[in-house]
């Protein structure tokens, strides 16, 4: 269990970027962080994965403050991918998978170890990509690559930091629905970064949307995704509809957006 | 995976033949053409002792000398993310004779170990120096550090220069010329090179989490792994390889940068499984040239650098305009997109 505590984060003398925010992850389940640039975000999500130590309040995993977790035992409970990696090595998609399981065996692959690769690669269709080059694979090969090394990896609880950037929209639906995949198939706890309320409408179990470094809703989809909790929280007017369901949120300027020429 | 894993015996076996190839020709040639290592062999005292004390130690110099400053490269390369680093485009190399000259000015000759040991610690401080600035600077355009960095050597070298010019009294001018020619033919013995091979186990033993860090601090922390203390390590093994390279066999320019290249683009960077091939492509290479150092004008022989120099400096020229004009074009590719 993870828990977030009054955690308050400032960059120099007083820029704060997270005001007390307090936070209890829902586990088996997706967590969606939404928000403007600037909201706070990724700093959370860097906080929570000890990536920056918090500077007051603290993050705990069950009970345990994660500044006082060894990082080698830290990294086999919590698995963090940042956004989208750019690469200055040339390593093949196995090479990377073997990466997840280093604070497993320290580099040296056991058995044990190499059978987590094996289905790792399988279970994101990446078996007879194994050998291929990173550098030389699609930009939602590469993700998926990664996902299959946090996967590898064999921790309950993964971060995601805006996974979706740079993915069309095929791939950003591919990817949704492997992180779906692994919470319900695996039961892992998931919480991830997202850009396209959309995305977290359609794909997430619980929606946190922040704003100026604290948490100004959470809740289910349907809860967060109106129109009275994300105008505040974007600085924007949305219109939202219903589709079979689930809410679908339009945010280009209603009154302005023109219909198409032809077919008036 | 099998296939692939005979590719990569195929080009280990390759490699490895060329390199004994390069070993024994590199221990025949000599201007006593009738000592070979058959002569030492059968028993010929003459033949025995030339080829314990010259041949042998020279060649094992260049092998060790060329495998530490390939995997130098690689792990500054690894460690900045950028592969146009290396001890020659960072200014190391000039730190490192900065280094040597300053006991010989103050304290007269000094042993192998003594230049060493100043040597090294001025290439870790200069180093430390030089990452943390461009770490600092963030620069976009990957060719613009090695091109900083060789303004830096060039400062120190100035600094070096001026030092010697101050103390030309002592002979600090000869000493710093002679320091700056790499050769295979130094009068001194190669004891300090043996130094090499300390680093390079190291490197070895920690192959895994150099390669992690290459792909960035986050990533390494993700994984458990301290990232500045592995820096840390890496930089000093850098460090320790240029120092005493430097020392025994004096720069030997290039061979940081173009060998990870060339042998990343056959082998990968996952280092646990290419290091040792890397440094076989490495010593393939520095054997070579000083092959043909030593014969073009046979029974004299040119300086080693002066080839490395040639050969490199095309090699990397090659790959600065690729990573200019490819840099260039993704650039274009992706407004397109």
């Amino acid at each position: 269990m993870i828990q977030v505590q009054n955690i308050v984060q400032s960059y120099g003398r007083d820029k704060e970027i997270l005001k007390d925010v307090s936070l209890t992850v829902r586990e088996h389940e997706i967590t969606a962080l939404i928000g403007a640039n600037g909201a706070g975000k990724s700093t959370l999500l860097s906080v929570m994965t000890n990536l920056v130590p918090a500077q007051s309040g603290q993050v705990l995993l069950h009970g345990q403050d994660i500044r006082n977790i060894k990082s080698n035992e830290l990294a086999k409970h919590i698995a963090f991918l940042k956004q989208s990696q750019q690469l200055a090595i040339r390593i093949t998609v196995n090479d990377l998978v073997e990466f997840g399981r280093f604070p497993h065996c320290g580099g040296k692959l056991g058995d044990e170890d190499k059978r987590k690769v094996a289905e790792a690669l399988d279970y994101l269709n990446m078996g007879d990509m194994a050998e291929k080059y990173l550098d030389k694979i699609s930009g939602g090969q590469r993700q998926r690559a990664f996902i299959a090394m946090i996967l590898a990896q064999d921790t309950p609880y993964i971060f995601l930091d805006e996974p979706l950037n740079n993915l069309d929209i095929r791939y950003s639906v591919e990817m949704m629905k492997n992180v779906q995949r692994l919470v319900s198939a695996l039961g892992k706890t998931v919480i991830v970064v997202l850009h396209d309320i959309n995305f977290a409408s359609a794909y997430a179990h619980h929606i946190v949307a922040m704003r100026d470094g604290k948490i100004a809703k959470e809740g289910p989809p349907c809860e967060v995704v109106t129109a009275q909790v994300l105008d505040p929280v974007f600085e924007h007017k949305f219109h939202i509809i219903d589709h079979d369901g689930k809410q679908v949120s339009l945010y280009y300027d209603h009154d302005e957006a023109s219909a198409c020429k032809f077919c008036g | 995976m099998t296939k692939r894993f005979f590719a990569r015996q195929w080009k280990r076996m390759i490699i490895m033949s060329l390199f004994i190839l390069l070993v024994v020709l590199s221990l025949e040639i000599g201007s006593m053409s009738d000592i070979g290592m058959m002569a030492a062999i059968r028993g010929d005292e003459n033949a025995r002792l030339v080829f314990v004390h010259s041949r042998l130690p020279r060649t094992i110099a260049v092998v060790l000398a060329a495998a530490g400053l390939s995997v130098a490269g690689l792990l500054m390369q690894a460690v900045s993310r950028n592969k146009f680093m290396s001890s020659t485009t960072a200014g190391t190399i000039d730190a490192a004779a900065l280094g040597s000259l300053l006991p010989f000015i103050f304290f007269g000759q000094q042993s192998g170990w003594v230049q060493t040991l100043f040597a090294f610690v001025f290439a870790l401080l200069s180093t430390l120096l030089f990452t943390a600035v461009i770490n600092r600077l963030k620069i976009r355009e990957v060719v613009y550090i090695p091109l900083l960095g060789m303004m830096y050597g060039g400062l120190i070298l100035a600094l070096s220069t001026a030092l010697s010019f101050r103390f030309a009294e002592v002979g600090a001018m000869e000493f710093l010329q002679q320091i700056y020619l790499g050769s295979f033919a130094r009068l001194g013995d190669f004891r300090f090179v043996w130094i090499v091979s300390i680093p390079l186990v190291l490197a070895v033993v920690f192959a895994t989490k150099f390669s992690i860090i290459g792909l960035g601090a986050d990533f390494a922390k993700n994984l458990g792994l301290n990232y500045n203390r592995v820096v840390m390590l890496a930089l000093v093994i850098v460090a320790l390889i240029s120092a005493s390279t430097f020392v025994a066999v004096g720069p030997l320019p290039f061979i940081g940068l173009i060998i990870p290249n060339m042998a990343t683009s056959f082998y990968g960077d996952n280092l646990k499984k290419s290091i040792v091939d890397l440094m076989l492509f490495g010593a393939v290479f520095v054997l070579l040239c000083d092959i043909v150092s030593r014969l073009v004008m046979f029974p004299f022989e040119m300086n080693v650098s002066v080839t490395i120099s040639v050969v490199g400096g095309v090699v990397f020229m090659m790959y600065l305009l690729r990573g200019m004009y490819g840099g260039k074009l993704r650039r274009r590719k992706a407004t397109v997109a």
